[in-house]
């Protein structure tokens, strides 16, 4: 057996062993994946409406069930881990194999290893087949790929472990107590955006670090958000796998824009409408926002202003998160207009000391220098390389917010 | 060359790791200096007659300072915050390894506690414990959800939190350590009176665990293969309560297994609860210690004949500086 094809077996098997330890319902994503496999692979032949929305039904099933029955029945369950990512991808798959986009796929394993690669299922991004299988026939190990692969896995636990885990202590306790000014929400949802950015992209620096080691150049999910001149471009910018899924498979088959205007907002409208329902029950009137928004298309002829307002409009719009509730966030949105006091406000009073904003600062310009820079990438010398990745895990380590007492471990956009 | 090169990088970052473990270690000198009071032991220079296991009722009743000034004997206290009874036979085994003294005093106060409670109360045992199969196995039988042995043997992996509100005494105390208790026991000279007895709750089960009596078996085997004698004894101490159905059962396990045992409670010390606790009735302060340990010291020199070392140079001098040091720290705890 040729190297590359027993290095897929083994990443396969160590992905369903992980799954089955820490996944929840094995056995979930084991037969959800068989059958969208088996009946994709009609589909290409058969069109047969209903063979394609028993399809569509199979996949959808557990995800409608744990992502919402569950909820509304407060019925209390864990949820199958990266059930939301795979379910896209098997939709993808599905929709894929019937408008004939590319080849089907000939082998199970194959298959399998595209819904269950297990580092997406923890954080994304969202696979499409065709991407994954060009990448998954490339599998190797390759000396060239440990530098970058390692330090890209090093920036990603900086950005999550330093920079977002500590952030997290100003968001919860300014979320947790509810007597806080509305200068101190503000403060709060600023935050919130660059806790969430290093908390998601972290976790997707670190997915693709390990992907790269095998020689995978996955997607991206990311692409310098915070340097969107507008709304719309900010979703072009972030979260893009999903992105691309909602315009490709919502958004296009809607119409996209090769309709009436007014046609074609309704469609913007609609899938925002499904991004928020993607996140969450409790999410539709963030993503209608975001749709007028996008429509709205504010913008003025200096880019860093821009850069300003969406910076500001995406935070404001990140209460939805924070609170996890439609009212509440609402009430607190206007909280910041009642109740805002310049005079009693003092970062310091919000669980971190200056020691912690001095780290958090560092940090943030190590991943700007990183993501704007080649100077860590392009290094050369063998022991520049080793010395560089042990001072981050020796950053990590010391500077880092995790261990017994710290419940944010998990990825924020892991339990989406 | 290159991989000799590529070795001491990775050498050189394997020490900026220990030290830095170090430097966000809890020190345990003037903050929670109960965390010392295992490894003091390490500094002992003679062996000891008598060794006391237990939980916080052990290091807040008996004063070994106390106890070899008015009788000669020479004792150590190897009790920890809430020290449950298979650690006090991690303890014990560990002890052995370096003498086997005559008696081994076990405080049966803690016997009725089964799992921890907190991650802390295993730090205070065994963050200072030196590096054994006993400190492994004591780290294995109390451990709680989502503690790692690994933070014990890189201790930045648990106190790297730290490192925003380091101390003088991290910079002070880097490579360097120092004795805190007193031979195992802790001073403490406040007084707060016990007011309100709190009421006294009807248990669902007073059954001491089976889990726990196991380990008094163990602890009893031990000290008997090492020819030493073992007494139980429970501290005077208002509160928590110690049932007289815990009571019976260890009274019951005394008999069975012929061992002492001293119910304190039941003996007429004096103690007074206005006079001799910190914390209303639940430790004994300095005063009320000195009560206990001179009459339970009169029992042990009567009963089970242990020397006088008063005589004896090499511990009487020893003895003296600690004497010294225990009295400087009560007269300016005074002051």
């Amino acid at each position: 057996m040729a190297r590359s094809k027993i290095i897929k077996l083994l990443i396969l098997l160590l992905s369903i062993l992980l799954y089955f330890i820490y996944g929840n319902y094995l056995l979930i994503i084991l037969l959800t994946s068989i059958f969208t496999y088996l009946l994709g692979n009609i589909i290409t032949k058969n069109k047969n409406f209903f063979l394609i929305v028993i399809t569509y039904l199979i996949v959808l099933l557990p995800f409608i069930f744990f992502k919402y029955i569950t909820n509304i029945t407060n019925l209390n369950l864990l949820q199958p881990l990266g059930i939301s990512y795979y379910t896209l991808s098997l939709i993808s798959y599905i929709s894929d194999m019937y408008h004939n986009k590319y080849p089907k796929c000939h082998n199970l394993s194959d298959f399998l290893l595209f819904s269950m690669y297990f580092p997406c299922l923890f954080i994304g991004p969202i696979n499409r087949y065709n991407d994954f299988y060009k990448e998954i026939n490339k599998i190797s190990f390759k000396k060239n790929n440990v530098y970058s692969s390692l330090l890209r896995i090093g920036i990603g636990l900086i950005k999550k472990f330093v920079i977002a885990n500590h952030l997290m202590i100003i968001i919860n306790t300014v979320a947790t107590n509810l007597n806080y000014n509305g200068l101190y929400v503000l403060f709060s949802l600023f935050i919130y955006s660059i806790m969430l950015y290093n908390d998601f992209s972290g976790g997707i620096d670190i997915v693709l670090g390990i992907s790269k080691l095998f020689n995978m150049d996955l997607i991206e999910n990311f692409n310098h958000p915070f340097k969107s001149e507008s709304i719309k471009e900010f979703w072009n910018r972030w979260h893009m796998s999903l992105g691309n899924f909602l315009k490709d498979y919502i958004y296009i088959p809607l119409g996209g824009n090769r309709v009436s205007k007014i046609k074609n907002k309704i469609n913007i409208i609609i899938t925002f409408l499904v991004s928020g329902l993607w996140h969450g029950i409790h999410y539709l009137l963030w993503g209608f926002i975001n749709g007028i928004l996008v429509i709205l298309n504010i913008k003025t002829k200096n880019k860093y202003v821009n850069y300003f307002l969406v910076f500001i409009f995406i935070s404001i719009l990140w209460i939805f998160f924070i609170y996890n509730d439609t009212f509440l966030s609402i009430k607190m949105f206007i909280s910041i207009f009642k109740d805002f006091n310049l005079s009693n406000f003092n970062i310091l009073n919000l669980g971190l000391n200056i020691y912690h904003y001095l780290i958090i600062v560092l940090s943030l310009a190590i991943i700007i220098l990183y993501e704007n820079k080649n100077i860590l990438k392009n290094i050369n010398n063998l022991y520049s390389k080793i010395i560089i990745l042990l001072l981050i895990v020796f950053m990590v380590l010391l500077f880092g917010r995790y261990g017994i007492n710290v419940n944010t471990n998990n990825f924020i956009y892991g339990g989406f | 060359m290159k991989y000799i090169k590529i070795f001491l990088i990775f050498i050189i970052f394997f020490i900026i790791i220990i030290v830095s473990g170090k430097l966000v270690s809890l020190k345990y000198i003037n903050d929670y200096p109960e965390g010392s009071f295992i490894s003091d032991y390490y500094y002992e220079e003679n062996n000891h007659d008598v060794i006391f296991l237990g939980d916080c009722e052990t290091y807040t009743s008996f004063s070994p300072i106390e106890l070899y000034k008015e009788y000669g004997i020479t004792s150590f206290v190897r009790g920890s915050s809430r020290q449950l009874i298979g650690q006090s036979y991690y303890i014990l085994s560990e002890t052995l390894k370096y003498e086997k003294p005559k008696l081994v005093i076990l405080s049966v106060g803690g016997i009725v506690n089964t799992n921890q409670i907190k991650e802390e109360y295993n730090r205070l045992i065994l963050d200072k414990m030196k590096l054994s199969r006993e400190k492994y196995e004591l780290y294995k039988y109390s451990k709680m959800d989502k503690e790692n042995f690994l933070t014990y043997l890189f201790p930045i992996l648990r106190y790297h939190d730290r490192i925003t509100s380091l101390n003088g005494d991290d910079i002070k105390y880097l490579f360097k350590d120092e004795v805190v208790s007193h031979n195992g026991f802790l001073i403490n000279q406040n007084v707060k009176p016990l007011t309100v007895l709190p009421t006294k709750k009807n248990l669902s089960s007073y059954e001491i665990n089976k889990e726990n009596i196991k380990y008094l078996d163990k602890i009893r085997d031990l000290c008997k293969d090492n020819n030493i004698r073992l007494i139980l004894e429970k501290s005077p101490t208002a509160y928590p309560y110690w049932y007289s159905e815990y009571d019976k059962q260890i009274k019951d396990y005394s008999i069975k297994n012929n061992l002492e045992y001293y119910n304190f409670l039941e003996m007429d010390i004096n103690i007074d609860y206005q006079t001799d606790t910190y914390d209303s009735g639940t430790h004994l302060n300095l005063n009320g210690a000195k009560k206990i340990t001179r009459y339970f010291g009169n029992i042990l020199k009567d009963k089970y004949g242990l020397q006088d070392h008063h005589s004896n140079d090499k511990i009487n001098k020893e003895y003296e500086k600690k004497i010294e040091r225990y009295e400087r720290e009560i007269n300016e705890k005074n002051n």
